[in-house]
């Protein structure tokens, strides 16, 4: 699942860097491409959320030590406990957030200016990503009860 | 519900440090204290549909594209061989001179810096390369450890710096005027490296022995090595600076040459692409989630009139404006100690920033005031995050000894940061010249 996940993300990233690319080449040579932008920010949008998932399931996330590398194992594994418990409530907040809005303008018809691109499927796209961060961090925290 | 008021907000900000010191992550730390804290002063349904409209739009970002394909660049650069390239090309140009490897593991740092913007990642790879030479050749380990920890925070010093992409995001200015702004502070940075290498090796000769000297042959060689990289990098910073394409259209071209660059090399297959995609992605996601978590924190703090009031407490403590940012400074510093980089540049900014342009200096200014302020962090104890990652690197070293050979950096970097403050044109003067 990673290995996919990794390749569609990358894949985004590769997808922004062309688009970009040749928009920057045809401004210059005089053949403007209409709606570089919105086609970019689908780019970063798939890959921003893939590597929302990604970061989450490596465990990456930046966090301050100075405290923890203190504490003995017990006292680490409790503070742990509780830095997953606190991630967890922060992707379900930001999953009912997201979900609340999309529902509200679901069907307001949203699309992009230029290109009309329906922000409905984006919307979805951040909500799965950050259904699939809450999903870690839980199974993360259940692993570590077990 | 209880009204918003600055006490709320100081609370906020004490929950805040709270759980950044028991190991939550930072975008969890803000984005939790932001939304439970919106949702005492605004109700809970405020506090989640501003949470959820902050992600989407964070996500849906175009200049966050910048962050991303900067790191894949950076990565691609690093499969192609970059760090050992840069690094020989300066060795074989200053080597033999006394303490040359010094100045080539500054320069090094420097140019690797200027294609990764990471202080941890270009002091470990430049690390890789330069220890093992300059301990072999005799160069005393705390000189040798102290120049790359210190020189690994050029990273975020020059463009394209992943501190300033972050900046300009949350405090909502240009990056790609952040990114001219920071050329002259960098440089200037990377002079003061080199200026204290040379009093050292002129003080005591002992600390780094002088190389034999490489012919022009060998040189004019090294340099055709990374003659297409500092293409690219021109290309790339010159083409903001001049306003040909803006940051995020730069980071593309930059992914694109390096890409090119790769495989003509002969370097780019399946698994070098799968690898810097997943470094890329995997370093994004967590800055992402620490910009969505500020952008909700930094809400949560204009809405309780914090920042008013800690202007109002600093006005009327009439320091002045030197007087201000010296405080400013000392208690940047002292946080700095217990907090990472990345928590102290977004905890302080929401808070800072209206107190600095109230004193009537540029936001632009105070981008690379905090970040230089943060870089300076990553090189002193308690966490000194790049010395802990020079070790690893050279592992029989102790930390005491890394620690003793960072100091004179140090003492640089506060010397170069009170100028940074005494004369904000070192910042500004660029941007200004270009007309941006």
């Amino acid at each position: 699942m990673t290995r996919v996940l990794v390749w569609i993300g990358g894949g985004a990233l590769v997808f922004a860097t062309v688009i970009n690319t040749l928009g920057v080449i045809g401004r210059h040579v005089g053949v403007p491409i209409h709606g570089v932008i919105e086609l970019v920010q689908v780019g970063v949008l798939v890959a921003g959320s893939i590597a929302l998932v990604l970061a989450t399931a490596a465990g990456s996330h930046a966090k301050v030590n100075l405290v923890l590398d203190r504490l003995s194992d017990t006292g680490r594994r409790w503070f742990q406990c509780g830095a997953l418990l606190a991630s967890a409530a922060f992707f379900a907040a930001l999953l009912a957030g997201s979900g609340w809005i999309a529902a509200d303008l679901w069907h307001a018809q949203e699309v992009s200016e230029v290109l009309n691109i329906p922000w409905q499927l984006l919307r979805l796209l951040a909500i799965a990503a950050l259904a699939g961060a809450l999903g870690i961090v839980v199974h993360h925290a259940l692993r570590r009860r077990n | 519900m209880i009204t918003a008021t600055p006490e709320t907000g100081l609370i906020g900000l004490v929950v805040l440090f709270a759980l950044l010191l028991a190991g939550a992550p930072i975008g969890v730390s803000l984005g939790l204290v932001g939304i439970v804290g919106l949702a005492v002063v605004l109700g809970p349904g405020a506090a989640l549909t501003k949470s959820g409209v902050i992600a989407f739009d964070t996500l849906t970002r175009y200049e966050l594209g910048t962050l991303p394909l900067f790191m894949l660049m950076a990565q691609l650069f690093f499969a192609a061989n970059a760090s050992r390239d840069l690094f020989d090309a300066a060795a074989k140009f200053v080597g033999h001179r006394r303490g040359g490897l010094a100045y080539a593991s500054i320069l090094g740092c420097a140019g690797f810096g200027a294609v990764n913007g990471s202080s941890l990642a270009t002091a470990a790879t430049i690390g890789l390369v330069a220890l093992p030479e300059m301990r072999q050749r005799g160069y005393s380990d705390a000189l040798a450890t102290g120049t790359v920890a210190a020189g690994g925070t050029l990273g975020q010093m020059l463009p394209p710096s992943g501190a300033l992409i972050v900046f300009g995001i949350i405090a909502e200015q240009s990056i790609g005027k952040l990114f001219t702004a920071t050329l002259v502070p960098g440089i200037s940075q990377m002079l003061f490296y080199c200026l204290v290498v040379w009093l050292l090796t002129r003080w005591r000769p002992d600390l780094a022995p002088a190389m034999a000297r490489a012919s022009w042959g060998e040189r004019w060689r090294a340099l055709g090595k990374i003659g297409d990289m500092l293409g690219l990098i021109a290309l790339v910073l010159g083409g903001i600076a001049m306003g040909w394409f803006s940051p995020s259209e730069a980071s593309s071209v930059g992914t694109a040459g390096a890409l090119a660059i790769t495989a003509w090399r002969r370097r780019l297959s399946l698994s070098v692409l799968f690898r810097a995609f997943e470094e890329a992605l995997r370093t994004s996601g967590l800055i992402f989630l620490v910009i969505i978590g500020a952008l909700i924190f930094s809400v949560f703090i204009s809405v309780t009139g914090l920042t008013e009031a800690v202007g109002h407490l600093v006005a009327a403590m009439g320091l002045g404006k030197h007087g201000t940012l010296f405080v400013m400074t000392v208690f940047l510093l002292l946080l700095g100690s217990v907090l990472d980089g990345l928590a102290l540049m977004l905890l302080t900014t929401p808070i800072l920033l209206p107190i600095v342009v109230g004193l009537g200096l540029s936001p632009i200014w105070f981008g690379i005031f905090i970040v230089r302020a943060m870089e300076i962090g990553f090189v002193h104890p308690p966490l000194g995050m790049n010395l802990y990652v020079i070790q690893g690197v050279a592992k029989d070293v102790s930390i005491t000894r890394i620690f003793k050979g960072v100091m004179p950096f140090l003492a640089s970097d506060l010397v170069h940061l009170t100028l940074i403050i005494l004369f904000p044109a070192i910042a500004l003067w660029l941007p200004a010249l270009l007309g941006q």
